[in-house]
C-alpha cells in the first residue's frame, strides 16, 4: 500500500514537472513568436508607408530634381469651378450607371453613345496623344492612359538587288512600321467592371467606363482583368485609375484631349446614336476592327486598317514592337536589347 | 498602362495558400464527426484552433495587397455579389469564421465549464467568459450540441470547399490572363487545399502531442491514416497537375496565347525551377516518401513527406499567382519580377504573417483545452481535491456539534 502511495504521488509530481517544463515551453514559444510577430507587422507597414512616401509627393525627373505631381489631392484648379467634387466630375447629369448586366443600358435608350474610330493610315506616330493626355489628366510619370505602340513588320531579305549596300553584301528592307494608338476601348461588356468587389468601377450609360477614387480599395483586381492592360494603380491615389475619355471635357461640349491634339486628325471621337455624326459615317463607309475580338469585350473604339498582322505574340516574324518611351522596358525582351544597362 | 508589371504579389501569394489550410484543416477535423472515423478524434478541437488560427489571418493577404486598405468595409457595404468573386469571397470568409467560432463554442463548451468550476482565479473567470456563462451540463443538452457541432461540421465542409473553390475562381475568372483562365482552377485550388492542411495537421499534431500533450505522445497509427489519406489526395493533384500540363503545354492542344505563355514561363524562362522542381518535383517526393509504411508511422519522417507537400503547395500558388502575371498583355518579351525583400508586398510581410499566425496559435493552446487527456486529469484531480475539502468540511462540522 505505503509503496503504491508513494509510486502515485512520484508519478504526479512527474507529470505536475512535466506541465510545468511545458507551461515554460509555450511561454518561450509565445514570447519569440510574439515578439517576432509584432516586430515584423508593425515594421512591415513603416515599411511599406516609407516606400510610398517616398514616391507619394515627388517623383524625379531625368535630371534628378525632384517633379511635384499637381494631384488630386493638391489640385492646381479652381475648386469653385467643382473640382472637389467627384459626383460631379464623373457624372454631372446623374446618368444610370453599371456594375454588371450591361445588356440593360439599351433599355434607358441613352441620349448618346460615344465612341472613337481610330484611323491607322493618318497616325504618325507623333505620340502627341500619349502628351495631351498625360498634361490634361496629370498623369504620374512612368503611367500612361494613351499610347502609341509603334510596330515593325517584315524583315530584311539578303538579296542582291536591295538597295541597302553594307560590306558584308546586299540587303533589301522589307519593312512597314505601324502605329497603333492604344487606349481603354470603354467596353460594352468590361470584364474589368465585373470583378470589382466594391462597386467601385463602373459604366455610365452614355458610354465611358469609370473609376469613382473615393470607393477603390486598390485591390488591382480590376488591372488584372483588362485584357488590354488600359488600366494601372495610380502611384499618387493608390486606386486603380485608366482612360475616362476626358469625361469631364465631353460633358462640357469639348472633344477629348488626344482627339483634339492629334496632328493627322487619325482619332475621331463622337456619337454613334447621332446617324450624321464622323464617327456613324465612318463605322457606315470602312469595315472597321477591333482589338482582342476574341475577349468577348465589345470594344467601343474602332480602328480603321487594324489587319491581321499586327498581335502581340512574341513573334519576332510577325511582328516587332520598337521600343518607344510608352513601351514596357520592364521585360526580358527589353533587356535582351542590352536595356539594363540602358536602365542604370 | 504602367510599365507591365505584377500587380498581385507575395501577401496573395500567400492568402490561398492560408486559405487552403484552413479548408483542409478543417475537413480533417471534421473526419471524426462527419465521416465517422472515430479514431480521428483527438484531432478534432485542435484542427478546429489550427483553422480559427489561420482563418482570422485569410483576409489579410488581400488587404496588404491592396492600396487603400483602410477601406475594406467598403467590402461590406457595397458588395458586389454575386457578380464580382472577390466580392463573393468576403461573404463566404465571413461565414465562415461564424461557423469557426461557433464550432469552438460548442465543441469547447462544456470542458470549458468543468474546469471554470475547478480552476480558482482568473483563469476560472477566463473559462466562464468563454462559455459565456452557459452552465447547463444536462445529457440531453450535450446531445443537442453535438447534434448541433454535426450540423456545422457538415455545413463548414461546404464553406471549405467553396471557399477555397472560389479563391481559384478569383483568378480563374479573369480571362485576359491565359494562364488563369483555365476550368481547372477550382478543383485544383480544392485538392491542393485539402492536400495541405492534411500535411499541416500532421505535423501541428506530431509536434503538438510530442511536445505539449498531457501523456507527450504521438499515434502513430493515427499518422498513418492521415498519411495514407494524404497519398489519394497527392494522387488526385498529381493527377490534375498532369491534365493541367497536357492542357495548356502542347500547342496543338490549346490556344495559342496559353501555349506561349506555359512555354515562355515554365518550360524555359523564369520559373521553369519553381515548376517542376519545386511544385512537381516535391509533390513527387511526397508521394514517394507516403509510400513507405515505416515513414507514415514515423512521426517525424511523416512530417518530413507532409513539409516537402506544403512546400509543394506554396511553389503551385507562387506559380500560379506570379506566373500568370509574367506574361504580358499588350507588350513582348515575359515580365520581369523578383520578389522585394522589405516593403510592400514583401517577403518581409508574408513572414510577418505567418509569426502572427503562430503568435495566435500559441495563445489558443494556452487557453483551449484541447487536450481531452489533459482535461480529465486536471478535473479528476481538483474532483479529489474538492472531495478532501468536503470531507475535511464535514469533519469540521462534526467537531463543532
Ligand atoms: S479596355 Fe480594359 S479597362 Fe477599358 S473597358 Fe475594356 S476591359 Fe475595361
Ligand atoms: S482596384 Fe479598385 S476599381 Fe479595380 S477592382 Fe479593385 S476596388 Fe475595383
Amino acid at each position: 500500500m505505503a509503496e503504491d502511495d508513494v509510486h502515485v504521488e512520484q508519478n504526479n509530481a512527474r507529470q505536475m514537472g512535466n506541465q510545468e517544463s511545458r507551461r515554460e515551453f509555450l511561454k518561450q514559444a509565445l514570447k519569440v513568436g510574439g515578439v517576432v510577430g509584432i516586430a515584423t507587422v508593425i515594421g512591415g507597414p513603416v515599411g511599406a508607408v516609407k516606400a510610398l512616401a517616398s514616391t507619394e509627393t515627388k517623383q524625379n525627373a531625368t535630371d534628378g530634381s525632384a517633379i511635384n505631381w499637381e494631384g488630386w489631392e493638391d489640385p492646381q484648379l479652381n475648386v469653385n469651378d467643382g473640382w472637389n467634387n467627384w459626383d460631379k466630375i464623373l457624372n454631372p447629369d446623374n446618368l444610370p450607371i453599371y456594375h454588371d448586366h450591361f445588356d440593360e443600358i439599351k433599355k434607358v435608350k441613352p441620349k448618346h453613345h460615344w465612341v472613337m474610330v481610330i484611323d491607322l493610315r493618318k497616325c504618325v506616330g507623333c505620340q502627341s496623344c500619349t502628351v495631351a493626355c498625360k498634361s490634361e489628366n496629370n498623369i504620374p510619370i512612368g503611367y500612361y492612359r494613351t499610347w502609341v505602340d509603334v510596330a515593325e513588320i517584315g524583315s530584311t531579305l539578303q538579296t542582291s538587288l536591295g538597295n541597302t549596300v553594307t560590306a558584308n553584301g546586299t540587303y533589301e528592307q522589307q519593312i512597314k512600321i505601324r502605329n497603333i494608338p492604344k487606349l481603354c476601348n470603354h467596353c460594352d461588356n468590361p470584364p474589368c467592371v465585373t470583378v470589382c468587389p466594391v462597386k467601385a468601377t463602373f459604366k455610365r450609360a452614355d458610354g465611358p467606363v469609370l473609376v469613382d477614387p473615393r470607393l477603390c480599395i486598390g485591390c488591382g483586381t480590376c488591372v488584372n482583368a483588362c485584357p488590354y492592360d488600359a488600366r494601372y494603380i495610380n502611384p499618387i491615389s493608390h486606386t486603380a485609375d485608366k482612360c475616362t475619355l476626358c469625361v469631364e471635357r465631353i460633358d462640357e461640349g469639348l472633344l477629348p484631349a488626344c482627339v483634339t491634339t492629334c496632328v493627322g486628325r487619325a482619332r475621331i471621337f463622337g456619337d454613334l446614336n447621332d446617324p450624321t455624326s464622323e464617327v456613324s459615317k465612318l463605322l457606315a463607309s470602312n469595315p472597321v476592327q477591333v482589338r482582342k475580338p476574341e475577349m468577348g469585350t465589345d470594344p467601343q473604339v474602332f480602328y480603321i486598317g487594324l489587319n491581321g498582322e499586327i498581335s502581340t505574340e512574341n513573334d519576332p516574324e510577325a511582328e516587332n514592337l520598337i521600343y518607344t518611351y510608352t513601351m514596357n522596358t520592364n521585360s526580358t525582351a527589353y533587356q535582351q536589347l542590352a536595356g539594363k544597362s540602358l536602365l542604370k | 498602362m504602367g510599365l507591365e508589371q505584377v500587380y498581385w504579389t507575395l501577401p496573395i501569394v500567400a492568402y490561398p495558400f492560408i486559405s487552403g489550410l484552413i479548408a483542409g484543416s478543417f475537413i480533417v477535423g471534421s473526419l471524426s464527426k462527419i465521416f465517422g472515423q472515430k479514431q480521428y478524434e483527438p484531432l478534432a478541437k485542435l484542427s478546429l484552433l489550427v483553422t480559427l488560427a489561420f482563418i482570422l489571418f485569410a483576409p489579410v493577404g488581400p488587404l496588404a495587397d491592396s492600396r487603400q486598405p483602410s477601406r475594406w468595409w467598403e467590402l461590406y457595404t457595397r458588395a458586389h455579389i454575386p457578380e464580382a468573386p472577390m466580392g463573393l469571397f468576403t461573404i463566404i470568409w465571413t461565414t465562415y469564421v461564424i461557423v469557426v467560432i461557433a464550432e469552438i463554442y460548442l465543441a469547447f463548451r462544456a470542458p470549458l465549464h468543468q474546469l471554470s468550476e475547478v480552476t480558482p482565479g482568473w483563469k476560472g473567470r477566463l473559462y466562464h467568459w468563454l462559455t459565456l456563462g452557459s452552465t447547463g451540463m444536462s445529457e440531453m443538452r450535450l446531445r443537442r450540441e453535438h447534434k448541433w457541432l454535426v450540423i456545422l461540421a457538415g455545413f463548414g465542409i461546404f464553406l471549405a470547399f467553396s471557399f477555397h473553390g472560389y479563391i481559384g475562381f478569383i483568378f480563374g475568372a479573369i480571362k485576359a490572363r491565359p494562364l488563369w483562365h483555365n476550368a481547372l482552377m477550382m478543383p485544383m485550388f480544392i485538392t491542393s487545399a485539402i492536400l495541405s492542411g492534411i500535411a499541416l495537421m500532421i505535423i501541428v499534431y506530431s509536434i503538438v502531442f510530442r511536445y505539449f500533450s498531457f501523456h507527450r505522445k504521438v499515434d502513430s497509427a493515427l499518422v498513418d491514416g492521415l498519411m495514407k489519406i494524404m497519398i489519394w489526395v497527392l494522387l488526385v493533384d498529381l493527377f490534375l497537375d498532369v491534365v493541367d500540363i497536357l492542357n495548356s503545354a502542347p500547342v496543338a492542344y490549346t490556344d495559342q496565347a496559353t501555349a506561349s505563355g506555359f512555354a515562355e514561363i515554365f518550360l524555359h524562362g523564369p520559373l521553369t525551377g519553381a515548376y517542376w522542381i519545386g511544385q512537381l518535383g516535391l509533390l513527387v517526393v511526397a508521394l514517394t516518401l507516403a509510400l513507405f509504411r515505416g515513414i507514415r508511422t514515423s512521426p517525424l519522417w511523416a512530417s518530413v513527406a507532409s513539409f516537402a507537400a506544403l512546400i509543394s503547395i506554396w511553389f503551385m500558388r507562387y506559380n500560379t499567382v506570379i506566373g500568370g502575371q509574367l506574361q504580358p498583355k499588350v507588350s513582348q518579351g515575359v515580365v520581369l519580377y523578383s520578389p522585394a525583400l522589405f516593403g510592400r508586398g514583401s517577403m518581409q510581410i508574408v513572414f510577418g504573417l505567418f509569426m502572427f499566425i503562430l503568435f495566435v496559435f500559441s495563445l489558443l493552446l494556452m487557453v483551449f483545452p484541447w487536450d481531452d487527456e489533459a482535461t480529465k486529469h486536471r478535473l479528476f484531480h481538483s474532483t479529489q481535491l474538492t472531495n478532501h475539502g468536503e470531507q475535511n468540511r464535514s469533519t469540521n462540522k462534526m467537531l463543532e456539534h
